[in-house]
């Protein structure tokens, strides 16, 4: 029995490789590196900012494309930025009525229909806010079903090969806050598909315009899908003071709470990184206090609108008059339009407004 | 049937016992806690059952499934042991092969009665409603082994090779079919952690390296279900028998994995200590050996040297007593600990008593909040859960540790009562948080707060900045009436290290 002595055997010798074999990616996996804090200004090209915004508010037709600009290598932008509006498409479409789903279709319609933003065969995701698993949609924390069904969809009768909605929420799993939002299954009956994000695709990104982060961990599907359409809540938040498009795509980062230290420049950084190519502004049901998690049908009002532009900034600046409020007042707003992601001007741009009966 | 079909037969149903106790693991998640009664191994082990019922002084739901292997081993024997528990299984294939290991160091006979002691003690402490050791039951060994353990440390290769793979590119398209159609659905949320998966796997290594020393090791000379059923067995009615044509060959004596056909006996065995695995049957090329029926001529199964005496069973329960006594007197029980906080409900019962180790709990926690404890209550309250909240929250819109605890320790409350049940409350730490401590501005705990009308108010602060401008900040405050302690603020404070805001048990 004992006659190898201390000599390896094979046996011995291959389990050795094999466990040595399997401990070597896994130590080698292991080097994400944390977000890099550091502001890195010289990234952003501040003169050339101010030009294209006097630009951009002249003519929106001239919409800036990093793409470009050869000073900003290594950019990472969704590869379909919307066409800015042609001929008789509004740049804004505020529409109001009863029915969420048909005011959600009147304000894209007044966009140019989805045909101005999906070309056939492409691979779409939307980015409701479903930020947690307490209560159904009347509670107005996440987005309302309908909306998100109503675009969802749209896609698909505009050629869509494929919808995916999603979304990460911070508090409950990302499964029951879906069904319990409702989200599920409407967007199962409008023929989208619910996908839970995956841990692994959250990968370190470079942020090149970001004026104080220029790393992060991003969700890589929200930067390689065709296009991006933004559907967050309008609620209130005690610090960023509303919840709206930009503070939305903090549902597909990591560590989002690191992002609190300067809330309103960070955000805009991950506008710049993100880029949506459509923004809809849910504020159908509106939540009023006790945000963003709500939980209260007191804090809840009824304003039966949707605010949907190309514009991020145009449509959070539009969606912040609902509350009495201007872009100016919302730091992340602000902020965005300063790096040239959109404007706050709503008298510069064209604005329909649509009652929907 | 031959021999060598029921040996056949025995291994396929050891198989599919073990399958099925994995699919009910497997299946049994924070959405779906109950999923095909995932608690069905714990039911069907009469120890269990008996000492919950007996310390937790409650009538547990689904005692009658114990009875059933009650009648069982009253019926064959100890089928249970040799046939069905998972764990048994499991340390038999895991065990060397019988060819290379040497008899002769087999622990000596006496030794078979440490899991009568161990079953005396439990028995005698569970009637003073303590049950501080009955982790060494074999199902909670398993199930806590398997939870705290061996599916994390699974998860945690999988998903860290899924990590490097990502890493190309081109690789996306199948990745992305593999992460959804079968690493989601079988592994669901967070990677789970767990303070003391280490402990628990060097314990069952443990068990599984005293193999080599003896086959069965566990289930021979350990196991305190095995002692009771062995007890119940010396009263079976099937029992194996050595007839006349024995030719003394001793084959049956080397194929038994509990070691209990003796020479010196005629090749006969303690029906205590066969777990009718009929392997024996193999051996006998004479046919001499069979399992069969003691009716009409029923007598008890002789008591051996190592069975367990009236003082036996004395020591141990004195034992066991002073034991219970000593554990009372500990300060975390006596006083209780202040970050020894219970999942939801199990404050409203006698927690400790109901409560036996086993883990489900564990198991099925989303966030992984739940944690076994070591030390933190007392011995007492080794492998009982705890809330940490700073490694995950009390989901708020989760009851499952609840809808999965055999014993009702963890009380069945509907969401809605859940949501209201306190388990602890907050407490700001002025002195790390970000607002009170450095005037940065942060709301996070403010902001997750489930309770609909916040739990947490903000206050104006007003703080004097480098430049010594006065700039006003908001500051957090705990409103004591409305926080029900489920921790989500001190998971998510963003203060590095320990929490600026912190649950204590209230």
């Amino acid at each position: 029995m004992k006659e190898s002595g201390s000599r390896l055997s094979r046996r011995q010798f291959v389990k050795f490789l094999v466990a040595t074999g399997l401990g070597v990616p896994l130590v080698s996996c292991q080097g994400e590196e944390f977000p890099s804090s550091q502001p890195s200004p010289e990234l952003f090209a501040g003169t050339r900012v101010a030009v294209e915004s006097e630009e951009m508010v002249a003519s929106p037709a001239s919409r800036p494309s990093p793409e470009a600009s050869p000073e900003m290598p290594g950019t990472v932008q969704p590869e379909a930025v919307a066409s800015p509006p042609g001929g008789g498409q509004a740049y804004l479409a505020v529409a109001r009525g009863q029915d969420p789903k048909a005011i959600t279709r009147a304000a894209v319609a007044a966009l140019g229909g989805m045909e101005r933003f999906v070309r056939a065969g492409m691979d779409v995701i939307i980015k409701p806010n479903i930020c947690v698993d307490y209560h159904s949609y009347e509670y107005a924390a996440t987005t309302n079903p309908e909306v998100v069904a109503a675009l969802v969809e749209l896609c698909l009768g505009a050629g869509a090969k494929r919808v995916r909605v999603m979304d990460s929420p911070f508090a409950g799993s990302a499964e029951s806050a879906y069904a319990r939002s409702g989200i599920a299954d409407a967007v199962a009956a409008a023929g989208g598909a619910m996908e839970v994000m995956n841990q692994a695709k959250f990968r370190q990104t470079e942020i090149p315009h970001g004026r104080d982060i220029t790393r992060w961990p991003i969700y890589q599907d929200v930067l390689t899908a065709d296009l991006v359409i933004n559907v967050p809540i309008a609620k209130h938040h005690s610090l960023a003071r509303l919840t709206l498009g930009g503070k939305n795509l903090l549902g597909v980062i990591l560590n989002r709470n690191k992002i609190h230290a300067n809330l309103g420049q960070r955000i805009a950084d991950l506008v710049s990184a993100i880029r949506p190519t459509l923004t809809v502004v849910d504020a159908v049901r509106v939540l009023m206090a006790n945000g963003p998690t709500g939980g209260r049908l007191d804090d809840v009002r009824v304003m039966n609108t949707v605010i949907a532009s190309h514009d991020i900034v145009a449509a959070d600046a539009c969606a912040a008059t609902l509350f009495g409020l201007t872009g100016e007042q919302i730091s992340y707003i602000k902020a965005a339009a300063e790096m040239n992601l959109g404007t706050l001007d709503l008298s510069a741009i064209r604005i329909e407004e649509i009652t929907v009966s | 049937m031959s021999a060598r079909s029921w040996v056949r037969m025995r291994r396929a149903v050891q198989a599919v016992f073990l399958l099925l106790y994995l699919i009910l693991f497997v299946g049994a998640n924070s959405r779906y806690p109950h999923r095909f009664g995932a608690d069905l191994f714990t039911r069907f082990d009469p120890l269990l059952m008996i000492t919950a019922t007996v310390a937790g002084r409650v009538w547990v739901a689904g005692l009658w499934l114990a009875g059933l292997v009650l009648l069982l081993t009253l019926l064959f024997g100890r089928v249970w042991c040799g046939w069905l528990c998972p764990l048994g299984t499991l340390l038999e294939w895991l065990s060397p092969r019988r060819k290379t290991r040497s008899r002769r160091s087999a622990p000596p006979q006496g030794w078979r009665r440490i899991k009568y002691v161990i079953l005396f003690f439990l028995l005698t402490a569970a009637l003073l409603g303590s049950q501080s050791l009955i982790w060494l039951d074999p199902i909670t060994i398993l199930h806590r082994t398997v939870a705290t353990a061996f599916w994390p440390a699974l998860q945690y290769t999988v998903t860290e090779a899924e990590r490097f793979f990502y890493q190309f590119r081109f690789l996306w398209g199948p990745l992305d079919w593999i992460h959804h159609r079968v690493l989601y659905p079988l592994f669901q949320g967070v990677q789970p952690t767990f303070s003391l998966g280490l402990v628990m796997a060097l314990l069952f290594a443990g068990l599984v390296l005293l193999e080599r020393w003896a086959e069965r090791f566990w289930c021979r000379y350990l196991c305190p279900l095995g002692g009771l059923l062995g007890l119940l067995s010396k009263l079976a009615l099937l029992r194996r028998e050595v007839s006349e044509g024995c030719v003394e060959c001793a084959r049956c004596a080397q194929h038994c994995p509990t070691d209990t056909i003796d020479a010196s006996r005629h090749y006969q065995s303690d029906p205590a200590e066969c777990i009718v695995c009929v392997e024996c049957l193999i051996g006998c090329r004479v046919e001499a050996v069979g399992f069969r029926w003691q009716l009409p001529r029923w007598r008890m199964a002789e008591w051996r040297e190592y069975d367990p005496t009236r003082r036996t069973l004395l020591t141990a329960a004195g034992a066991s007593a002073v034991g219970a006594v000593l554990l009372a007197i500990e300060p975390g029980v006596t006083q209780g600990t202040a970050t020894l906080i219970r999942p939801p409900g199990a404050n409203l019962v006698d927690f400790s008593a109901r409560c036996i180790r086993c883990g489900a709990c564990l198991r099925v926690c989303p966030t992984q909040g739940l944690q076994p404890s070591l030390w933190e209550g007392g011995v007492a309250n080794l492998w009982t859960p705890r809330l940490v909240p700073r490694l995950g929250p009390c989901s708020f819109s989760c009851n499952a540790c609840g809808q999965v605890c055999p014993t009702g320790a963890i009380l069945r409350l509907s969401l809605a009562e859940k949501r209201s049940t306190a388990i602890g409350l907050a407490r700001v730490d002025r002195d790390r948080c970000l607002p009170w401590a450095y005037g940065v501005a942060c709301i996070v705990c403010e902001e997750v707060c489930p309770i609909a009308a916040k739990a947490i108010r903000l206050e104006e602060l007003e703080v004097q900045t480098v430049d010594g401008e006065t700039q006003r900040l908001q500051a957090p405050r705990v409103i004591k009436e409305r926080c029900i302690g489920c921790g989500l603020c001190e998971y998510q404070c963003p203060v590095s290290g320990e929490a600026a805001i912190r649950v204590f048990r209230s």
